[in-house]
């Protein structure tokens, strides 16, 4: 045992000295190491942490049905919706009247393709002040106004691989497999930025051999948190929570767990654990394999946790709040008079929040989503209490039933 | 009679008619008492603290529920102007406890805000009290200790105490209306795998909690495809223990009964024990029904079990077995597993038999003809049987082996006196016969699978897996048998018979199958080719049979009283069939889906295959040899539709189409006719072609996901032609000798109807469970009779309504009512036959106090058919137990059987042409007391208090 330690300790330094060789270096001047153990987390009213919750539920008619929302984005007269069910982008007004849907009939298949032209989700454009959505599928980007009607297909141009890459306001782009061609060798990396086709920064390098037979593996997550000009990232088996910008890489906060949630520190180097990742979740259900969802508002830092103990009594989603300290658990927000008594979140039925986090955060509105199914049952839990709704509410929950759309749940942080 | 009968039915569905209003729709009010559940030091409400309500005075449960999202709690049907206790806990919480009581008048407590404090972390290990009910994630727990059961409790009664379980009569138990599919003892198969065994035996002290959760083996379908599973989690130590018991009876007419059984268990091993024997119709035919029928079984209402008093004759088994399983790994899972399991059996069984019968066959339209026989029979078999298997898996990798072996040996003498006249009770002729047979036969069989899925794979993955299985069977059969018939004709004395001829035949063969499947075929070839998702598999089966089949016959020459070689029927056949059964599946899918709305899935199989059969017989007759081969393309198909509908129900339907080959047998082209049996003689015929048979099976079945009121149903038909089915050619002559030779014949058709409604209503303090389902057939067979070519319609219906229905711990009753007919009509004659068998049982248990209790147990039958009498008659069986010593471990019971002494046991049914009636000898009227001793210990040493 004590043999195979050694020698495993001994790989794993070899192998760490070996990678860290390439890639760049990462800021941790400002790194702030945080202790948060989940049990302690507090409940808090909705309004201790929001001054307005919106329900919009979006309209249910035949043309409109779809399953729920795995990408939403906003102008300003206007959500978009894209399902992966039903393989449709569908626009609604901010009041959810359904306008207009594209979905695989109005896209051009390739034509070597026999089914129709899978698509996998969509940016908003503007060109000449209009909004224009665009959907890459196959070959081709196709462009479509408000109304649904394609406006133009253009070919995809090959050399302009970043087109549709994160970005910075300065234009430096985040790629998330960058591959670096050396005379025998080929290192990818999790993250590097690029600026004008040439690299600026490289983070985290990895051979493609490096996961072959691994189970459940990705590079690490990046989110937007409503900052032009800086993302959260967070990498998988760690625990730590990097800043993003269009120069650096910097590791803002290095989190630790109580050891029962905790992976060992070499979990995500050491190959013993290759290939048999599953097996130690399931050993080990109150361990965090990893975190996500991560954004910051304020002195707020919002994330979740996941592991596999799947209680409806698990906390997994958080704010921690970097000034006081204080741990909220995001399903304990008891709902109140400002979200007209419906909790914000379907943490407790584990589906959109658990999957998705907020679909948007920009620095005054939060989004997230929930089904009818999730809203009639939290309705039909509040009957005996005469809550009163809107008039919004009051006629959704007249004229529809648990089948509808799914409802978008618009929150606003209060400024701390 | 049927002035008692109905009044009985009449009063005990009035019983249960004013219950079920009382709890119901009662006037009497019914209290609400609210609340919600906060932990005031993190600020948040508890959303799935259980909160129990019990009666203060003597803590019995009265209902528990599970906080909702908000925290709260609300009961509605709580009794009022009654002390009342709440518990409510939550893991990582003190229990909170708190009595109240409902205001007369104002029928409602609210009892607010309750504050939750979190229980130390020090005082982690002391339980303080736990819950009845708790979430564990997905997995619904049940904890013993929170339901207050007699000391001498079995899991059973814990059952029965449990809101939202049903225990139905035919033993299933459904969670929520979901029916459990398997039972499980700390995640493991308890001796054998029989519900009973575990649930009433297993002591309730001994017991954890119990466990309720789907098995979902497929990530895709999460709900969808589930079973349900229920895990009897012991407590710490108890996992080790033995159970059994020992039991003797004595009475009138010399019955007796006496059985033993003991089982012992530890953490990886497995061991059962048992015997019995007695007179008096009990038979077990395997370990399980043997082991099933002498458990403890505890302190609850229980009406079952009964000596056959429809068995026929009168018989005297005997009976031992042992059972051993052991589990290499001690906590076995889907995927890591490996366990050994043998069992032996070994069954001696003596039986007498007096029949009686009368049928009556069209001959042709106008003519019927009578046969009364008389059947007289003793045997006395001993059969053993050995097998044991091995499971293994390991990392998507699966082996089964098992192997069987089977001895019997058996003794039979036969008498048979019949006689046949016609319509006008004019005598034709007798046959008359004594048989005496002695058998020996021995046969085994040994088979494996090997089954292998990668536990993931990607898109470039080319080999998905592959099934394989293996059998090979083999037997060796020898019979000695000397058989005496005197035919005598009234009509042409010339015509007389006699027999006197000895048989001494032999045979052996083997039976070896190899099946092969081979999925995702296009993977495998095109690791990215995607075929419009079309999926295919190469299956293959490849079967070889042999037989031989050696008869020595010799007569008996009456001269010189010798026995002589019969020339004709001293005969040896031999016949090899080999079948190949190449295919290729291929087989489409669809799903649609919307998230938290519906989920669809339908899938269409085609699965084309070309059997080719060669059969080969070789025989001393020249004209058996036959060498005949058979090829005939049988393709498979099937549409299996899903729907499930989230929070409302799940529908499937499954349409299946398939093709059978039947070929004809040497006995059926060629046989060598055996002149003995006049009433009976076989002859072939050569020309006998293949005959195709195609069925079409449709079934559909409704899974209710609400939690209240839930109301399951099902149903299948299935129907299909025969085309060239070899039927019967029946040449009966006017002195009821019967000829028959086999010819194929185009037309024939059935269809067979299948299905039934379960609903249970649980009470405060009863139960009630309906359930009905029937089955019927209905087919046109096609025939000839005396050279005329007759269809025969026929049709059988079975039907059984049950209503159980038990008050609290005290009072079980069952009402059976069972309706079944036939008719049959030969269209060629315009002539037809029917039949009814109507049966009532009325069973009802009342324990007195704890330790008596009181059963009885009623039937009514009454039998009608065209043409006879209604035959009606009354079995009323009833006995007393009376259980002692401080666990219950003994009992002594009385019973009367038969009390009326009115059994006889009827025989009435329809066949083609003909329908029969009759009696036969049966168990009747006896009085037995028995003594039983139930050894029972759980842990290693029984606690003392």
């Amino acid at each position: 045992m004590l043999k195979f330690a050694l020698s495993s300790l001994i790989i794993c330094a070899l192998s760490y000295g070996q990678t860290m060789a390439q890639g760049s270096k990462i800021d941790s001047s400002k790194m702030v190491t945080l202790r948060i153990d989940p049990s302690s987390a507090r409940g808090a009213a909705v309004s201790q942490f929001f001054d307005e919750v919106n329900f919009i539920p979006l309209e249910t008619t035949k043309e409109s049905l779809f399953g729920s929302i795995s990408q939403l984005k906003m102008t300003d007269e206007n959500y978009f919706v894209f399902d992966w069910e039903t393989k449709a982008v569908l626009i609604f007004t901010k009041t959810g009247k359904y306008v207009a849907k594209v979905n695989a009939s109005k896209i051009e298949k390739d034509p070597d393709l026999k089914d129709n032209q899978a698509f996998y989700g969509f940016d908003l454009k503007t060109e000449d002040g209009k909004t224009l959505i665009q959907i890459s599928a196959g070959k081709k980007k196709h462009y479509f106004d408000l109304t649904g009607k394609l406006v133009k297909k253009v070919d995809v141009d090959k050399a302009d691989k970043y087109a549709d890459y994160k970005k910075f306001g300065d234009g430096t782009v985040i790629d998330q497999n960058y591959l670096e061609e050396k005379d025998k060798d080929s290192t990818y990396y999790h993250l590097s930025l690029i600026k004008d086709q040439k690299k600026v920064e490289t983070y985290f390098p990895y051979r493609p051999g490096d996961y072959k037979n691994d189970e459940g593996w990705h590079g690490g997550s990046i989110y937007d948190y409503g900052n032009p000009d800086e993302f959260l990232y967070v990498k998988n088996y760690q625990y730590n929570i990097y800043k993003l910008t269009s120069k650096s890489l910097s590791l803002a906060y290095q989190i630790f767990f109580p050891a029962v949630n905790s992976l060992p520190i070499d979990y995500g180097t050491n190959p013993i654990y290759k290939g048999k990742r599953y097996e130690y979740y399931e050993k080990n259900r109150d361990l965090f394999y990893e975190m996500a969802n991560s954004y910051l508002h304020g002195d707020n830092l919002y994330f979740q946790v996941r592991n596999w103990n799947w209680s409806r009594d698990e906390k997994k989603a958080f704010i921690y709040n970097l000034k006081s300290n204080d741990l909220t658990s995001l399903a304990d927000i008891e709902p109140d008079s400002t979200s007209q008594f419906l909790p914000i979140t379907d943490l407790t039925s584990q589906y959109d929040f658990t999957n998705h986090g907020f679909h948007i955060v920009t620095p005054d509105y939060f989004y997230t989503s929930y089904s009818s199914l999730a809203m009639f049952t939290f309705k039909e839990q509040n009957e005996e209490k005469n809550r009163k709704y809107n008039a919004l509410l009051t006629e959704y929950f007249k004229t529809q039933n648990r089948k509808g759309n799914p409802v978008i749940i618009q929150l606003k942080p209060k400024k701390n | 009679m049927y002035k008692i009968y109905a009044l009985v039915v009449v009063m005990i569905l009035a019983v249960t008619v004013f219950d079920a209003k009382a709890q119901t729709a009662n006037p009497a009010p019914a209290g609400t008492a609210k609340g919600l559940v906060r932990d005031t030091v993190q600020n948040y409400v508890l959303k799935s603290a259980t909160v129990s309500v019990y009666k203060a005075a003597d803590s019995t449960l009265i209902s528990y529920q599970v906080t909702n999202n908000y925290g709260e709690f609300s009961f509605k049907t709580l009794p009022i102007n009654i002390p009342l206790r709440i518990d409510i806990s939550h893991v990582g919480y003190l229990t909170y406890r708190k009595n109240f009581t409902i205001p007369t008048g104002k029928n409602i407590v609210d009892l607010g805000t309750i504050v939750a404090e979190r229980r130390d972390v020090m005082l982690k290990d002391v339980e303080i009290s736990v819950p009845p009910i708790s979430m564990n994630g997905d997995t619904l727990e049940f904890n013993a200790s929170a339901f207050k059961l007699d000391s001498n409790a079995v899991v059973e009664d814990l059952l029965r105490k449990i809101p939202n379980v049903t225990l139905w009569g035919d033993g299933k138990i459904t969670v929520n209306g979901r029916e459990v599919k398997s039972l499980l003892v700390n995640g493991k198969s308890f001796f054998g795998g029989d519900l009973k065994i575990a649930t009433q035996n297993l002591s309730k002290n001994s017991v954890q909690k119990i466990q309720v959760y789907n098995t979902a083996r497929d990530q895709q379908s999460t709900r969808a495809d589930s079973t349900l599973e229920m895990n009897i989690k012991l407590k710490k130590g108890k996992d080790i223990g033995f159970f059994g018991k020992v039991g003797i009876g004595y009475g009138s007419d010399n019955r007796y009964e006496a059985d033993a059984s003991i089982n012992m268990y530890s953490p990886k091993m497995q061991l059962a024990l048992v015997g019995a024997m007695n007179n008096i119709n009990k038979t077990a035919n395997s370990m399980n029904s043997l082991m099933a029928n002498s458990t403890f079984k505890g302190v609850g209402t229980n009406v079952e079990y009964q000596p056959d008093f429809r068995a026929t004759g009168i018989n005297r088994p005997r009976a031992a077995g042992a059972n051993f399983a052991y589990d290499f790994i001690e906590k076995p899972t889907y995927q890591k597993k490996s366990t050994l399991k043998a069992n032996y059996f070994i069954q001696d069984r003596n039986s007498d038999n007096l029949t009686e019968t009368q049928t009556t066959t069209s001959i042709n339209s106008t003519d019927k003809n009578i046969e009364k026989g008389t059947n007289i029979s003793t045997s006395s078999n001993t059969n053993q049987r050995f097998d044991s298997g091995y499971e293994l898996a390991k990392k998507g990798h699966r082996v089964n082996l098992n192997q069987a072996v089977n001895f019997s040996n058996g003794e039979d003498i036969d008498q048979t006196f019949r006689s046949a006249g016609t319509l006008q009770d004019a005598l034709t002729s007798t046959n008359n016969s004594l048989n005496t047979s002695h058998n020996k036969s021995a046969n085994y069989n040994v088979n494996g699978s090997y089954y292998y899925s990668p536990s993931f794979y990607t898109d470039r993955t080319r080999f998905t897996g592959l099934s394989m299985d293996f059998r090979l069977q083999g037997y060796e059969n020898e019979g000695k048998r000397v058989n005496i018939t005197e035919f005598k004709s009234f009509i042409d004395a010339t015509q007389n018979q006699k027999f006197n001829r000895k048989y001494d035949t032999k045979s052996n063969g083997s039976n070896q199958e190899l099946n092969l499947t081979i999925p995702n075929l296009q993977k495998l070839l095109f690791v990215k080719a995607r075929f419009a998702r079309i999926n295919f598999k190469i299956t293959n089966k490849l079967s070889l049979k042999t037989d031989d089949n050696d008869n020595r016959v010799e007569d008996l020459d009456t001269l010189t009283n010798t026995y002589r070689p019969n020339a004709y029927l001293n005969n040896r056949v031999k016949t090899n069939l080999i079948e190949e059964t190449p295919g290729l599946g291929i087989e489409r899918s669809f799903q649609k889906s919307l998230s938290n709305r519906y989920y669809k899935s339908m899938t269409i199989r085609f699965h084309p295959k070309m059997i080719m059969m060669s059969q080969d017989n070789r025989s001393d007759r020249s004209f058996q040899n036959i060498k005949r081969n058979y090829r005939k393309f049988v393709p498979d198909a099937g549409i299996d539709y899903y729907n499930y509908q989230y929070g409302e129900y799940s529908r499937s339907y499954n349409l299946n189409y398939s093709t059978t080959l039947k070929i004809p047998t040497i006995q059926q082209l060629a046989p060598l006719t055996d002149s003995t049996n006049l009433y009976y003689l076989q002859r072939g015929n050569i020309n006998l072609r293949k005959s195709v048979q195609q069925t079409l099976s449709f079934s559909f079945s409704h899974d209710d996901q609400r939690s209240k009121n839930t109301l399951n149903y099902y149903f299948r038909a299935t129907g299909g032609f025969i085309s060239d089915n070899i039927v019967d050619s029946l040449i009966i002559d006017d002195q009821n000798r019967r000829t028959v030779f086999q010819v194929n014949a185009d037309g024939h058709k059935y269809l067979t109807l299948y299905g039934y409604i379960r609903k249970a209503y649980k009470f405060k303090t009863s139960e009630l469970q309906l359930d009905v389902n029937t089955d019927m057939n209905t087919n046109r067979n096609p025939g000839y009779t005396n050279n005329v070519f007759t269809y025969s319609t026929n049709l059988n219906t079975n039907s059984n309504f049950n209503v159980n229905y038990t008050y609290k711990s005290y009072l079980a009753m069952a009402l059976n009512q069972s309706f079944s007919t036939y008719k049959s009509r030969q269209e060629a004659f315009n002539t037809g036959y029917n039949g009814k068998n109507l049966g009532t049982t009325l069973s009802s248990s009342y324990n007195v106090t704890k330790k008596f209790t009181l059963n009885s147990n009623i039937t009514f039958n009454n039998s009608s058919s065209s043409n006879t009498k209604d035959i009606n008659f009354t079995i009323w069986n009833a006995s007393a137990v009376y259980r002692f010593l401080k666990g219950n471990n003994a009992e002594f019971k009385f019973s009367a059987l038969d009390l009326l002494r009115q059994n006889s046991s009827v025989i009435n049914y329809g066949t083609s042409n003909s329908f029969t009636v009759g009696t036969q000898n049966v168990l009747q009227q006896y009085f037995m007391a028995t003594i039983s001793y139930y050894p029972r210990q759980f842990g290693k040493k029984a606690a003392k208090k």
